[in-house]
């Protein structure tokens, strides 16, 4: 395989629902991400890959406002970028932040409901949602009185997606949802990723351990020092080898 | 009377000035934990909760009640204004809390002037909330204003409780407390949630007020050492702590109700700071233990 800066036969990409252009994003004087182009479409998981300080959560933060950026991010043809942070979350598009983001004192129940805040004050539609949410993790329904931060860290995890989950997304973002868990908790968590996926939701899943997300991914952006260096067909790429060409082309 | 009696009733009076002291410490957990900030304007509060009632009754006509929800809800205009237009536009540029924080002094000290310009520096008070007798509970008299302010004490802190606890702006307010990001990533509009911490903080500073109004006497410059009082709760029961604060507020109450009736009135501050100092040595996280 010669790894060229975008594989050779990617799948042809669906109408994208958030399509990224040119964006860029500083800390301070730092430039993090340097006019980055990524979309996503429906049905589509794609993975955000690339070695520590590459801007992958930068990416995701400046997609959500939270950063100061610029370029466009267009969600179904709408631009977001430079909007109010929080104007995303309410458009539809759902960030779980690295490290979960949870609130901690706050029971499980609270931080679902907390999670569904745009609906209003609208119960019936919030508890179609949980019923929904608890039937995509059953161990939360068990739990929902309990504490989230007394939960373990892949319970934790499986909160922090429930959340997103009760904002009914139209695109999902997710960073490092592995960090911390033990294999099989990932593998339960990124099972219900791809599960979510399949039903039409486009996720961005952001992730270091790059074999994993890739068993998912429809395609993958290789970030590097705030590029794109890569566009991977996840297909092309058999062997760990191979993938680690692609780090060090 | 023995000297038992008088502890009782200096406690009495403890507990009664404790639960106005809680009152102004929950204002500050309210405000620090929303947004990291110690608002030293909320004495201005206090005053302005006293001030208001007597003047709406005085030079309005009105009758106690509707003067005090008159005062309740000038205080929360302020409140809100002083977030508006002091700490917001910090807030925005993104300065060091301690600035934010020299601002909020700066705030106590323009209320306090303006409240000088427009209603002198005579000292008001409020009748007392009922005519009845102290009630004589065993040898020892219990004024009614003390019940007063510890029935309306507690009904306040249940109202916040339940607030806090089960209406979906209060789990919003918790949440940005938590982790402010995190709840706008929810869509949580945490300006407004800062605005709001600022509205019920100074409206518990009114009601702190007008409880005490009657007890002794309100003017102009009260602001400040309510606030240090309120302050000093807040610390003993755990920065950010609401719950904490009340009992702080009460412990404070007593310890100088004591002190004044023990070494005599002169010693009252020095029973406040010491106790302040002995917290800050032994137990800086407070009794429940501070939030940030």
């Amino acid at each position: 395989m010669n790894p060229a800066a975008t594989s050779s036969s990617l799948p042809e990409v669906a109408q994208p629902v958030l399509d990224v252009r040119s964006l860029s994003a500083s800390y301070g004087h730092v430039e993090a991400l340097r006019s980055v182009d990524i979309s996503v479409g429906r049905g589509e998981l794609v993975a955000v890959l690339g070695p520590n300080g590459a801007g992958k959560s930068t990416l995701l933060r400046a997609i959500m406002g939270l950063i100061p950026n610029h370029g466009e991010v267009l969600f179904q043809g709408n631009a977001l970028t430079r909007r109010k942070p929080g104007a995303a979350a309410t458009k539809g598009v759902v960030l779980v932040p690295e490290g979960r983001g949870i609130f901690g004192p706050m029971t499980v129940l609270e931080n679902l409901e907390l999670g569904a805040y745009s609906v209003g004050r609208d119960k019936k539609e919030v508890e179609r949602r949980l019923t929904s949410v608890f039937g995509l993790f059953p161990r939360l329904k068990e739990r929902f009185k309990q504490t989230a931060g007394s939960m373990s860290g892949g319970e934790q995890q499986m909160v922090a997606v429930g959340r997103a989950m009760m904002a009914d997304p139209k695109v999902l973002l997710l960073d490092e949802p592995s960090l911390g868990l033990a294999p099989r908790v990932t593998g339960e968590i990124l099972d219900t990723l791809g599960a979510l996926s399949q039903s039409g939701l486009p996720v961005i899943l952001v992730e270091q351990k790059a074999p994993l997300a890739l068993q998912l991914a429809c395609r993958a952006y290789l970030l590097s020092l705030g590029r794109i260096v890569a566009t991977i067909n996840p297909r092309e790429v058999k062997s760990h080898d191979e993938l680690a060409q692609y780090y060090f082309a | 009377m023995d000297n038992i009696s008088l502890v009782l009733q200096s406690l009495i009076s403890g507990i009664s000035i404790g639960c106005v002291y809680g009152l102004i410490g929950i204002g500050f957990c309210v405000i620090y934990n929303a947004s990291g900030i110690v608002n030293f304007a909320q004495g201005a509060f206090v005053m302005i909760g006293g001030m208001a009632t007597s003047v709406l009754m005085t030079d309005f006509q009105l009758p106690y009640a509707a003067a005090a929800i008159g005062a309740i809800i000038i205080a929360g205009i302020v409140g809100a204004a002083v977030e508006r237009l002091v700490v917001r536009p910090l807030w925005n540029r993104n300065v060091a809390i301690f600035v934010m924080i020299l601002a909020t002094l700066a705030a106590q000290i323009v209320i306090e002037r303006m409240a000088y310009i427009l209603v002198g520096d005579q000292p008001k008070t409020l009748p007392p909330v009922s005519d009845l007798p102290p009630m004589m509970l065993g040898g020892v008299a219990v004024n009614i204003q003390s019940l007063w302010i510890l029935a309306s004490s507690l009904i306040i802190i249940a109202a916040l409780n339940v607030f806090f606890k089960t209406s979906r702006t209060g789990k919003a307010m918790r949440a940005v407390s938590i982790n402010a990001e995190a709840a706008v990533l929810q869509g949580i509009p945490v300006s407004r949630m800062l605005t709001l911490a600022f509205v019920i903080s100074a409206m518990l500073g009114a009601i702190a007020g007008i409880l005490l109004t009657p007890t002794q006497y309100t003017a102009f410059n009260v602001g400040v050492p309510f606030a240090i009082s309120g302050f000093i709760a807040a610390i003993i029961g755990g920065f950010g702590r609401p719950l904490g604060a009340f009992i702080g507020g009460i412990a404070l109450g007593v310890i100088q109700s004591m002190a004044i009736l023990e070494l005599g009135a002169g010693f009252k501050n020095v029973a406040a700071l010491s106790l302040l100092l002995l917290f800050l040595f032994f137990r800086p996280s407070g009794l429940l233990g501070s939030t940030r």
